[in-house]
């Protein structure tokens, strides 16, 4: 059975927050972290970081969630872009130019499991040409295309590679995003359409590979 | 004209492609006719087969991410830090409350001070006064004596005895008379003789027995509260 404070919206929520109301705090928790974790796993690609981020954002509500401002958007837009400011941080202390992909390991075991002879190698069927890069239902879902989108979105440029978290990933109007990353709605559309055919050109060149040893097999 | 109307270009189609299904948006209301132009353009209809790919290969990454979230001990820390800062404004609150009492009771003892000391004050005006009103008989100084009540502005030291005081019962009941004294007169009420301020008089009230014999003085300033006289 829901408690009366998971019934009810942000701004409430946050005020009584405010007042000293832990369940107040934990729903609000509870509703905003996983997305907030999400981006900032994918964002940097590692757990540990992602973990930090998340921990460093609702500190920064604790601390000072009278900074957020209603009329300026909604609280998550808010949380991303104190994620957002706290992993640019990061990768200035850190120097990080390009991120690991997320789970690395399950990555790289799935990627080194589909090139080998026989193993769900794939043809595009023309040889050549440039056919689409998913071919089969079967293919959409399997776990390594989700490691080959993963990784394809993990090495987009920064500025790119939010708005695909934020626009295609968790689903946020264009308007939502503009207000996380502080910009105009016309700069995020044009940044994920952008953002979206380089996406499209990292997973066509993912299948050579493939194709190669499914010719070879 | 209408099919000239609903006719879509490639460059249009290249760019609205993108958000045809995300509804709000400007290119989802154009969806059909972009639909259209890419089911006789070869090279659109491509990027919209790739552009479907894309949505799903997408939407399967967000599905399969969907249930993760951060590990249970950074709610705890969250909490506990939540309870530590709430624990924290509340004792700097009491602080507060407790300083701002401090405060409101010094004030309140400064005011209450002020007019104890005011009270003090005319009472003993009042009492003096009283003391000399019935006393006709006191005969005031040569040199211009006369006696006043004390206004608020004025300052008194305490009664000093006289050397030649012989009459103790005139302390508590004997007639008060201001005189005007030389200064060099001092010494011969027991008082020393003080830095001039450039007079060469000094105020003073006499606490005089029945028959007119001073028996204790005490030196009146009207200017100076440590009464350097």
């Amino acid at each position: 059975m829901k408690g009366e404070a998971e019934l009810i919206g942000d701004s409430l929520l946050l005020r009584r927050m405010i007042a000293g109301d832990e369940e107040a705090f934990t729903v609000l928790y509870r509703r905003r972290h996983p997305s907030i974790y999400r981006f900032a796993l994918h964002m940097s690609g590692n757990v540990a970081v992602a973990e930090d981020v998340t921990q460093e954002v609702f500190m920064t509500l604790i601390r000072d969630a009278k900074r957020f401002d209603p009329e300026r958007g909604t609280l998550g837009g808010f949380l991303f872009g104190i994620a957002r400011n706290h992993l640019r941080r990061r990768w200035e202390q850190e120097r990080h130019s390009l991120p690991l992909p997320a789970d690395a390991d399950e990555l790289d075991s799935l990627l080194s499991a589909s090139a080998g002879p026989g193993k769900n190698g794939l043809s595009n069927g023309n040889g050549n040409g440039r056919g689409p890069f998913l071919l089969s239902r079967d293919e959409y879902t399997s776990l390594e295309t989700v490691g080959r989108v993963r990784h394809a979105v993990a090495t987009l440029p920064a500025n790119y590679r939010e708005v695909v978290i934020l626009c295609e990933l968790e689903e946020m109007s264009y308007e939502d995003a503009a207000s996380a990353l502080d910009c105009p709605v016309g700069t995020v559309r044009s940044r994920l359409h952008r953002a979206r055919a380089l996406l499209v050109e990292k997973l066509h060149d993912s299948q050579p590979v493939r194709r190669a040893s499914a010719v070879g097999e | 004209m209408k099919e000239e109307a609903d006719f879509m270009d490639c460059v249009e189609f290249k760019e609205i492609y993108h958000d045809l299904d995300r509804p709000g948006t400007e290119a989802f209301r154009f969806r059909e006719r972009a639909l259209a132009h890419a089911e006789s353009c070869a090279c659109c209809g491509s990027l919209l087969t790739d552009g479907e790919a894309l949505d799903f290969a997408l939407g399967n990454l967000s599905q399969h991410n969907a249930g993760r979230e951060a590990p249970p001990r950074v709610e705890a820390a969250l909490l506990r830090e939540f309870q530590a800062l709430k624990a924290a404004r509340s004792r700097r609150r009491v602080r507060e409350q407790i300083a701002s009492l401090g405060v409101a009771a010094a004030i309140l003892l400064a005011i209450g001070l002020g007019v104890q000391h005011r009270i003090t004050s005319r009472a003993s005006v009042g009492v003096e006064s009283a003391k000399l009103m019935p006393d006709s008989s006191a005969v005031p100084a040569e040199n211009g004596a006369a006696t006043s009540q004390q206004d608020e502005d004025e300052y008194a030291a305490e009664f000093v005895p006289v050397p030649y005081a012989d009459d103790p019962a005139a302390l508590e009941g004997g007639a008060i008379v201001r005189v005007t004294l030389p200064r060099s007169a001092l010494p011969s009420f027991g008082l020393p003789i003080t830095e001039s301020d450039g007079s060469d008089s000094v105020f003073a009230d006499l606490v005089v027995s029945e028959d007119g014999t001073p028996q204790a003085i005490r030196l009146v300033s009207d200017a100076d509260p440590n009464l350097n006289f």
